[in-house]
């Protein structure tokens, strides 16, 4: 499990390529042990397994979610292969006339000619490299989608992208049969998936090509285009939400797969009032001076040294005395500014070796005051000898309706489990489910726990930090939680009175209220035998709770005396 | 000289209490030497009980006990008789004194019964009487004839009362069946030195030293009992912080000792603080349900509580993801996934610089519990900066906490959204292995704008429970949050 997950960060869930080993020795000349120390300073960790390389690659970068990429990116670290050349681009002659697609009005489009497919490993690649760009950028083909065709095999040069009825017929990729596209989208695993993205009632997009469907964007492509071994040329479609998403997809394919050898590319005509001529891989220019980069990383490096070092990293740069013009392969959609160039200095670098540097600006640390006040109730309870628990605040509104708290409790809308799918309201409900794991400790179960509760009180969402106690015995009595509780409110200096009160689980008659200046602090009592029975607890239960917030508050008031 | 100097090399001897009461009744009263039976019957003390206790001081050499056996006369019944009504000798005797010293053999017989041919037989024997003719004549005065027969009769009481007589006598009255031989084993005890003396060496054992000894000084006649130290005490019941809270109060104090502050946020969090500061965009997936918790709750409006704020999130929003940012997704009301919400809400309040805060708190993820998954953890967030602070910074300070911590670490490229550049952290476990253990990076220029701040901010954030875990060799992660008070009172205490 990633660091990523631990952070909540789970949109970042680090995708995970395979690399066939034979690919990337084609490309590097390197076995995989060989790559994994560069690949993990590019920032991918890596591990061999089956005849591939499984690298993760972070989504900032995309053009690396294929060999090409990434090589080209290890070579350049490397300092074998340094700046960016843009690829040959010629007129592939065709015109794609855009029409109005009001759920997904944008596409742009390019050929790559000698591309090549020359194995299975590469089709493989080829299409593993378009689901990861689907799923990220694409923001799983809600935003773009992407479609891959044998350039060779289009019917004829004038394309249409535009609406039309799902009762038109065709044959879906890996069908024997044409079929209506409506059939696809109820029945087909992926029309199910995705056709509801850009479907319109009964209409939905199309590219035709010489009145052929040759693909059903963002579900899936016709059987006329397909791709296999054999093929020479790939005409890349792009379809989109966003014109600016969509053209920094086809950059990334484009740039990928002009990479092979001999390959160049064919531009597109796009017929639209936003339009032109695709794809546009032209590089974006960053004017910056040394010294930007030099505050971001704490680093002094001269303009000639940064010069060779972002050439590594692929970008082309022009000196003009402090300043560089640095220009950013169109496949870089990841870098915006300063910073971003700045991280790819550092990685060039290498973070080791940067020389991390202590920052001492000598100030003074503080915890904070519900934290000191933690402490010193734990030290006084454990030398009450009550033991230390600790619960989740997730706890099952089955628990809490045996408590009757169950209508102050925060509800989980998406729960898990529903075991898991309420907050508690009160440490008591944590106290007394853990007691129900100890009918077979040593008696008396004397526990505590100090932390958060979640509660609905008049409408308003309040927490509160608490401090809860139980014990559990043979026979257990008022006085068994009084004494404790006297204690250690006398030993914090709180000058407290104790009235009658009642609460949903304890026995009416004997439970305290603890008030201090007007503002009740906490409870105690002895647990209601039903409460007790239906948690199928055999021993006698007396509880406490204390609203350190509150205790905190009086504490200060005192103080203030 | 010699008996001096043996008498200062002499121990003291210990007794237990009831060896020592024994010696100071015999030393009161002045018994030295006796018979079990003679002892008992003078210290008034039961002879088993004797028994034992004088066992006891024979083992420590105070007394010295041999077993004498010892022949004893009892009477039989015909003894008993005989000594109730007179030998029949006596009998005689006194018959014939009182009938004028003769008397018909009808006469004796009359009047004996069926003592009188033993009488007769007797007092012939020891030349008392002259039977001749049928008739009995006494031929020695009464007096004398009782002063013959008074050895006998006293040798009769005297089996009565004390056991013994002499030997002829006892062959006599054994020949007549009036006593008979019992061999009575019997322990004869002697003091080895008289009691007095015995009194001052001998020392009381006693298994527990008390208030009462101590305030009467009692204690210097004490020895105290030794103990098997070898064995095994009772169980005794302990109390127990918790490990995986102690756990957490080292890296508090860690992050104190470095000179940071501590701050707490809510629970129950804002979208704003939890994604939009954090230049999450609203449509990336990591914002649907699959990952975070949402709660059953009426939003706020963020606009009315933030409205700076808001601006800014909008306008930064809409430059860098280019679409129109929605105030009421970033009003929606969730479980805090990342205590980097803490460190969004802080820096929000403009704090002036050198900044440096933390937290530690928990967050909540949509997972389902396994042993390595909890629906909801602790984290720990980080945040530092200053104007001339920088990437090297951040490192050297993550390299701190980490050599804080005892941990090796290992620094890796990564990649968050607010971050750049950014960094991730591999720690070394005590096993070798490498852990990922926390993200880090300089906050994007788009963070701090949005936060109104105008210096470098370096963040991090780790989870509690995985460092934990490893650090305490438990391979389960729902072990930190067992309900078993027995495991966490017998959890071993790592120093």
């Amino acid at each position: 499990m990633s660091t990523l997950e631990d952070l909540g960060l789970r949109c970042s869930v680090v995708p995970v390529l395979r690399f066939r080993v034979e690919r990337l020795y084609e490309l590097l000349k390197r076995e995989p042990r060989e790559l994994s120390d560069i690949l993990f300073r590019l920032k991918c960790e890596s591990e061999e397994s089956e005849g591939y390389l499984e690298v993760e690659v972070n989504a900032d970068r995309p053009d690396m979610f294929m060999g090409e990429g990434l090589a080209r990116a290890v070579k350049g670290i490397l300092g074998a292969e340094v700046g960016w050349l843009k690829p040959k681009v010629v007129d592939s002659g065709f015109k794609l006339i855009v029409e109005d697609v009001p759920t997904r009005p944008y596409i742009v489009a390019a050929v790559v000619y000698n591309v090549n497919i020359d194995s299975n490993y590469y089709l493989e690649e080829l299409i593993q490299f378009q689901e990861k760009l689907h799923e990220g950028l694409g923001r799983r083909r809600r935003k773009a989608a992407i479609g891959l065709h044998d350039a060779d095999k289009i019917p004829g040069r004038t394309l249409r992208y535009a609406m039309a009825p799902v009762d038109v017929v065709f044959k879906p990729l890996g069908y024997t049969n044409p079929v209506e596209a409506r059939e696809v989208l109820e029945r087909d695993v992926k029309g199910v998936e995705y056709g509801w993205i850009a479907r319109l009632g009964d209409l939905h997009p199309f590219i035709f090509s010489d009145d052929e469907i040759i693909t059903m964007p963002p579900v899936l492509n016709s059987d006329i285009t397909r791709l296999e071994v054999g093929t020479r040329s790939i005409f890349i479609d792009v379809t989109s939400t966003d014109l600016q998403v969509a053209e920094a997809v086809l950059n990334i394919l484009v740039s990928n797969l002009a990479e092979r050898p001999g390959a160049y590319v064919g531009a597109v005509d796009v017929i639209a009032p936003w339009g032109g001529v695709y794809p546009r891989l032209e590089p974006k220019t960053i004017k910056l001076m040394s010294g930007d980069v030099n505050r971001v990383l704490g680093t002094s490096l001269n303009v000639i040294e940064l010069e060779g070092i972002l050439k590594r990293m692929r970008y082309n740069v022009r000196v003009e005395g402090e300043t560089l013009e640095v220009e950013v392969p169109p496949y870089r959609v990841d870098v915006e500014g300063v910073v971003d160039v700045a991280e790819d200095v550092a990685i060039a670098i290498g973070y080791e070796e940067l020389n991390p540097t202590l920052w001492q600006p000598g100030m003074r640390g503080g915890y904070h005051e519900l934290s000191r006040l933690s402490r010193s109730v734990r030290l006084i309870l454990v030398g009450l000898g009550f033991t230390e628990v600790m619960r989740l605040t997730l706890t099952s509104p089955q628990l809490l309706e045996v408590l009757g708290l169950r209508e102050e409790a925060l509800e989980v809308l998406n729960p898990v489990q529903v075991e898991y799918s309420v907050l508690r309201p009160a440490m008591v409900a944590s106290l007394l489910n853990l007691l129900t794991e100890n009918r077979h400790s040593p008696k008396p179960v004397k526990v505590f726990e100090i932390g958060p509760i979640v509660a609905k009180v008049g409408g308003e969402i309040v927490e509160d930090e608490r401090v809860g106690l139980a014990v559990m015995d043979d026979e257990v009595s008022y006085e068994d939680i009084q004494a404790p509780v006297y204690y250690m409110l006398k030993a914090l200096g709180v000058n407290f009175a104790v009235k009658p009160s009642v609460t949903p689980y304890t026995i009416n008659g004997r439970t305290g209220e603890i008030v201090v200046g007007g503002v009740k602090l906490g409870i105690l009592g002895e647990v209601r035998p039903e409460v007790l029975e239906r948690l199928k607890l055999e021993y006698p239960v007396a509880v406490a709770e204390i609203s350190l917030g509150k205790l905190l508050e009086s504490l200060k008031e005192l103080g203030r005396e | 000289m010699l008996r001096v100097l043996v008498s200062l090399i002499v121990s003291e001897i210990v007794v237990s209490e009831g060896e020592y009461r024994l010696l100071r009744l015999m030393a009161e009263k002045g018994f030295s030497r006796g018979s079990l039976g003679d002892a008992s019957r003078l210290l008034g003390v039961d002879r088993s009980s004797l028994a034992s206790l004088f066992m006891l001081l024979r083992d420590k050499g105070v007394v010295r006990v041999q077993e004498e056996v010892r022949i004893l006369c009892s009477l039989t019944d015909r003894g008993l008789y005989a000594l109730s009504r007179g030998l029949p000798e006596e009998v005689l005797v006194d018959y014939l004194s009182s009938k004028g010293g003769t008397a018909s053999v009808a006469e004796v017989a009359g009047a004996l019964g069926d003592y009188a041919s033993i009488a007769l037989g007797q007092a012939r024997k020891k030349g008392l009487i002259e039977i001749m003719g049928g008739s009995v004549r006494l031929v020695r005065d009464p007096l004398v004839a009782r002063g013959i027969i008074r050895p006998l009769r006293d040798a009769l009481e005297a089996c009565y009362k004390l056991g013994s007589m002499e030997p002829d006598l006892f062959r006599e009255l054994k020949e007549r069946g009036l006593t008979e031989e019992v061999k009575e084993r019997e322990l004869v005890v002697e003091l080895v030195e008289d009691p007095a003396s015995l009194l001052e060496r001998v020392r009381v054992e006693a298994s527990r030293l008390t208030s009462r000894m101590l305030k009467d000084g009692s204690w210097r006649m004490y020895r105290f009992r030794a103990y098997n130290v070898d064995a095994e005490p009772p169980r005794v019941q302990a109390a127990r912080l918790h490990f995986l809270q102690e756990f957490i109060e080292v890296v508090r104090d860690v992050m104190k000792e470095l000179g940071f502050k501590e701050v707490r946020g809510p629970i129950v969090e804002l979208e704003l603080f939890n994604f939009d500061m954090l230049f999450q965009a609203q449509d990336h997936p990591a914002r649907e349900i699959h990952d975070s918790l949402w709660v059953k709750a009426e939003p706020p409006d963020v606009v009315k509580l933030y409205g700076d704020l808001v601006e800014r999130v909008a306008r930064v929003h809409e430059a860098g993801w280019r679409y129109k940012w929605n105030p009421a997704i970033a009003s929606k009301l969730m479980l805090r996934s990342q205590t980097t919400a803490v460190s969004a809400r802080t820096l929000t309040l403009k704090p002036r610089p050198p900044i440096r805060f933390f937290t530690l708190g928990r967050v909540y993820r949509h997972d389902v519990v396994d042993a390595s998954h909890l629906p909801e953890f602790h984290q720990l967030d980080g945040i530092e900066g200053d104007y001339s602070y920088s990437f090297r910074n951040l490192l050297g300070t993550l390299r701190e906490i980490c050599g804080r911590l005892g941990l090796e670490v290992k620094f890796k490229p990564g990649y968050f959204p607010f971050t750049e550049p950014s960094v991730e952290g591999y720690v070394r476990l005590p096993n070798g292995r490498w852990l990922e253990l926390f993200g880090a990076g300089l906050l994007r220029p788009e963070v701090l704008e949005m936060a109104g701040v105008d210096y470098p901010v370096g963040a991090w954030g780790f989870g509690i429970e995985r460092l934990a875990a490893a650090y305490y060799g438990i391979s389960d992660i729902r072990v930190l949050y067992t309900g078993d008070v027995e495991y966490i009172r017998g959890f071993r205490v790592k120093v």
